[in-house]
């Protein structure tokens, strides 16, 4: 009966969805993050690590394990990817003082991580002074003709950059559904925020307006258990 | 002691004399008790509970707070002020009656703070604001008497556990203190009577039982026209009920809902040829429009109103002589007291009207009837003490003066909900109001409370205080949007807002967050009595235009917030499995259950029915359960996991009041005719264990909880000090906190406490359990090869009220087949276009 039934797997878990941007492939991840399997590069955008417990100080003791599960997420990907490289893209820390917070836990887990892959850290509107964790903080990284960098610019030919955490909705059947994105127009690549704690943005919204050229907009869509490249006609605004 | 004769030869000019319950109540206090008093409306139970006052002051004048009088409604603490004045002014007595409400401005409430008058009129919140005050001692400690009113509705709410702590607390500062509560009839007094005599241990409660008024007079329409089948519109009785409203002076139309109540207005309205003078009220219309149609009410200038339960409680609305019930009746004590609103005179009847929408709600009105007749009670017990509820208090508390955590843990236990809290949970809402109360030790520096060297907890800074003060309460609001009427088409072709459209639109009202999320733009709704289409959202606000439409796209029928009382459910299961009581029912009625009995079967009183039934390419099972929407859809998302692991490939269900329907790929009927799938198993009681677990993590029901529950214990905040904190934003972070809190540490009190809440409230967990206990190895099986009479309302349900199952992902999926058909060259987006807004 149903007992044994609970095996039935993830229907699409291994179908693989590839990204081509500027001339180069990309693996997008379930996780948010993007890999780049030529360079063995995992790019992610917007840790946002210690969001949470910043807000202590005001009084708002939010759960402190924000920074947990994002790392949680990091060693999962990091240790199936074998990513030799790992680039955040800025906003790595949700503030400045987010790198004292730590608990001693996550810190060691951090640690472990910026021992395995070689690390850089470009800085952001949260974080935009250097550190002394581990790895390389610099403020922009070319790379392959591509511009990594955190805040993106509109028409910059091969950029790739966070800050502006996409999420699209569709609508299909009488029924809206909101989840975080990848989305490029050719010219400017932008990946969702990495962090547990982090939130997102409608592509359509009023913080993109202008980013993109909409007539070439690829928009990939992360479910449950697989990506969806959509249509983005399907694509409607609002939250 | 005698009644003052000042106050007796009042009554003799009035021609009145004190009733035998206003007696009772003095009586009680005279002999140093505290007294429940049932009675119902229109008894004169509020000079009951101030007889005492009144008497006690014309003795013994006094300085300082005598009574303290809290209702749950601030208009009727407004107006029951109003009418205590004229008498103490009549009687020429020397004794204070002021207001204290969130409308009264702060010189008066310093004041008041000074100088308290005789008999203060307040609300809960109020009263919390006050107890946090560091001079709440010396202020209540004079207090003599505390009058609830209204007090059935409150304890069924969070208002009534911040109520019950609120009065613990005072009860250790006024030695004197006596309780005197005004109810409504409910179905366990006994209950409410513990309730108030909780905090005051060493004295008598005594429970006082006022005179019945006569028996009401009800009826239900007898429509010429045919009863629909489902939905809710009760369209087909307008006219009819136009005529019922011309033949009386004053009806009121209760519905069920914001929307039912829209749309009963318009279609009143567009055959109002005599132009009668028929209002709406809701809780979505601007509060001034309200204020209006209420002052227009009282002074008789209308002639009918349609409203929603925001007219269930409250002030006298003037001379109504009939009240309408449109739609499912959903519970015995609710309809009494709405039935109460005509006909304020005691030995008149109360004149109401029940009018069924479709027609299982014929069999609801029916046993609805019966009850009323029979005078039975299904109103909500007491609820018990939540944890986000005391964490509140507590720091409310901690405000006022250092805590004593043992003196403070006694304290607590004397508010009834809180009887049993034991130690270890109560220290762990103190380390909750502290520091977050987490496993990880994370903020142990910026502890809201600090342990002073006597081992009291005090607050670490004045700054706390004044945060506590903008949140108190525990009435959370669906994150509500201001709604503004503009030109249609204003909204620029970027597919999105960019900035304000027309800043000098009217605004029509506010609307739930959640309802305006599923929009897009063309969307047609009903609101503020119009049709209107939905064109953007900028910031905090959403535009709408004027719609030509007739027939708005989106019905936003929700159900309502009561779900069907088990009473009337069982009466409604008694009446459909016996035929003989039949003959009260509607031809087309009964000939609708005759034909049911015919082709399936009734639906047995004491097991529950299941039917299956092959109907185009897919398979339906429907079950008929009769405890409500929320229970259902509960039962629905938890079947459909469970036939997703047993192969049978449900794509999703639909659920009403009454019953609920599944469809999907897999053969239902054969299954379990071949014995591969056994109903038992489905519906065995293991479906709340790991089923639910898993269906809780995910469930977004689950996630609107836990904000509510966040906002009441202070992990969210409403307001910051000189920060405006809008719902909007809040909901965006109070998900995540969710996911993050709920992967880490599941057991957290405020986990408990949204699990609680959800077990009562949107999820109906607790009903559900009654359920399958109920029909464990007690389920009748139906297979046919077509749908049945009594499946036929809840399939046409599907695609007027919301359906379940994989639609989430589902419209990703079409969305990316659409986009492989594009990249193929056929098809290239039909719909798709339409909705983006192009």
């Amino acid at each position: 009966m149903w007992g044994n039934a609970a095996q039935a797997a993830p229907a699409h878990e291994d179908a693989i969805v590839l990204l081509n941007f500027a001339g180069h492939t990309f693996e997008p991840l379930l996780s948010g993050a993007l890999f780049w399997r030529a360079e063995s590069m995992l790019l992610v955008a917007d840790l946002h690590f210690e969001k949470f417990s910043s807000f202590a100080k005001k009084g708002q003791m939010l759960p402190p394990y924000d920074t947990g599960l994002t790392l949680k997420r990091l060693e999962r990907d990091i240790a199936a990817t074998g990513a030799k490289q790992v680039v955040a893209l800025g906003d790595s820390f949700h503030r400045d003082e987010g790198t004292e917070t730590l608990l001693d836990a996550d810190r060691l887990r951090l640690m472990a991580l910026l021992g395995k892959s070689h690390w850089t850290w470009l800085s952001g509107n949260h974080d935009p002074s250097p550190h002394a964790l581990g790895g390389v903080c610099v403020a922009e990284l070319e790379h392959r003709g591509l511009t990594l960098t955190h805040e993106p610019k509109r028409g910059v030919a091969g950029m790739v950059a966070g800050h502006l955490h996409p999420a699209a909705t569709v609508y299909s059947n009488g029924s809206a559904t909101r989840r975080p994105c990848f989305v490029h127009d050719g010219k400017v690549l932008v990946l969702p925020a990495y962090g547990s704690g982090a939130g997102s943005m409608n592509i359509l919204g009023a913080s993109f307006a202008g980013l993109f050229d909409y007539a070439s907009l690829e928009v990939t869509m992360i479910g449950k258990s697989r990506l969806y490249p959509v249509s983005t006609k399907r694509l409607v605004g609002g939250i | 002691m005698p009644l003052h004769p000042i106050i007796t030869s009042w009554f003799a000019t009035k021609g009145w004399a004190p009733r035998r319950h206003q007696l009772d109540v003095l009586a009680s206090w005279e002999d140093g008790a505290s007294a429940l008093l049932i009675a119902p409306t229109g008894a004169g139970k509020t000079l009951a509970g101030f007889l005492p006052t009144l008497d006690d002051l014309t003795h013994r004048p006094m300085e300082g707070m005598h009574t303290l009088y809290i209702s749950p409604l601030k208009a009727l603490a407004v107006d029951v002020a109003r009418n205590l004045t004229t008498p103490i002014e009549e009687m020429k007595l020397k004794i204070g009656v002021e207001t204290r409400t969130g409308d009264t401005p702060s010189s008066r409430r310093q004041r008041q703070k000074l100088n308290p008058p005789n008999i203060l009129m307040t609300t809960p919140e109020q009263l919390a604001l006050l107890l946090s005050h560091e001079d709440s001692p010396r202020f209540f400690g004079s207090l003599r008497r505390i009058v609830l009113d209204e007090l059935h509705s409150l304890v069924t709410s969070k208002r009534g556990e911040l109520l019950s702590l609120a009065i613990a607390r005072i009860a250790s500062y006024a030695p004197a203190l006596k309780i005197t509560a005004l109810s409504a009839t409910v179905s366990r007094p006994d209950l409410l009577r513990d309730w108030i005599a909780a905090p005051l241990p060493e004295s008598r409660t005594d429970l006082l039982i006022g005179a019945g008024g006569a028996k009401p007079d009800i009826s239900i329409l007898a429509s010429d026209e045919r009863v629909p089948w489902a939905g809710h519109s009760t369209q087909y009785a307008v006219p009819e009920l136009y005529e019922i409203i011309k033949q009386h002076r004053t009806t009121l139309l209760f519905v069920n809902t914001r929307s039912q109540a829209e749309m009963l207005f318009q279609n009143l309205w567009s055959i109002n040829d005599d132009n009668l003078a028929i209002a709406l009220h809701h809780g979505s219309l601007a509060v001034e429009q309200r204020r209006k149609v209420e002052s227009a009410m009282v002074a008789g200038k209308l002639q009918a109103v349609v409203c929603t339960s925001t007219l269930d409680l409250g002030i006298d609305w003037g001379d109504v002589d009939l009240v309408v019930q449109v739609g499912a009746p959903k519970g015995a004590s609710r309809m009494l007291q709405r039935i109460g609103r005509s006909n304020h005179r005691m030995d008149e009847p109360s004149k109401a009207l029940f009018v069924p929408s479709n027609r299982f709600e014929v069999l609801e009105c029916e046993a609805a009837l019966e009850a009323v007749e029979a005078n039975a009670q299904d109103s909500e017990e007491p609820s018990l003490g939540g944890l986000d509820v005391l964490a509140q208090h507590t720091l409310g508390m901690a405000c006022a003066a250092p805590l004593d955590p043992v003196a403070y843990h006694n304290e607590i236990r004397r508010a009834w909900p809180y009887r049993d809290l034991s130690w270890e949970q109560f220290e762990r809402v103190i380390d909750f109001v502290a520091t977050g109360g987490y496993a990880l030790r994370a903020y142990e520096r910026y502890a809201k409370l600090k342990k002073t060297p006597e081992g009291k907890f005090r607050i670490a800074n004045p700054g706390i205080a004044q945060q506590y003060r903008l949140n108190v309460g525990t009435i959370i609001e669906d994150p509500m949007i201001k709604v503004r009427l503009v030109k249609g088409g204003r909204v620029r072709d970027g597919r999105h807002a960019t900035g304000p459209i027309n800043r000098w639109g009217r605004v029509l009202g506010e609307l739930e967050e959640y309802f305006l999320d599923q929009l897009v733009k063309g969307d047609t709704f009903v609101f503020g009595s119009e049709v209107v289409a939905y064109e953007g959202m900028f910031e905090t606000e959403a535009y709408v235009s004027r719609s030509n439409s007739k027939d708005p796209k989106i019905p936003s029928y929700m159900g309502g917030k009561f779900p069907l009382s088990t009473y009337l459910a069982e009466g409604v299961r008694r009446l459909l499995s016996d035929p003989a009581q039949w003959t009260a029912l509607p031809d087309q009625v009964s000939d609708w259950l005759r034909l049911q009995h015919e082709v399936s079967v009734l639906p047995p009183p004491d097991s529950m029915l299941v039917e299956t039934f092959p109907r185009g390419t897919q398979n339906y099972m429907v079950c008929y359960p009769f405890e409500g929407r929320l229970a259902h859809q509960t039962l629905g998302m938890l079947l459909t996991r469970r036939l997703e692991r047993a192969r049978a490939r449900p794509l999703g269900f639909v659920a009403s009041d009454y019953s609920l329907a599944i469809w999907g790929l897999g053969d239902f009927g054969g299954l379990i005719r071949t014995g591969r799938l056994s109903l038992d198993e489905l519906f065995d009681e293991d479906m709340l264990g790991d089923d639910l677990e898993d269906w809780l993590h995910e469930s977004q029901l689950m996630r609107r909880t836990f904000r509510n529950c966040a906002i009441i214990a202070g992990l969210i905040e409403r307001r910051h000090p000189g920060k405006e904190k809008t719902g909007r934003q809040v909901t965006v972070s109070s998900d995540i906190i969710y996911d993050v809190l709920y992967e880490h540490e599941p057991d957290h009190i405020l986990i408990q406490a949204t699990r609680r809440d959800a077990a009562r409230g949107l999820l109906d967990i607790e009903r559900l359990g009654g359920l399958l206990k109920r029909i464990r190895h007690n389920i009748v099986h139906k297979p046919l090869d077509r749908i049945s009479p009594l499946a036929v309302p809840v399939l046409l349900d599907i695609g007027k009220t919301p359906i379940f199952g994989e639609g989430r992902e589902n419209a990703m999926a079409d969305a990316a087949a659409e986009l492989m058909r594009e990249a193929l060259g056929k098809d290239v987006g039909q719909r798709g276009a339409g909705r983006s807004g192009t």
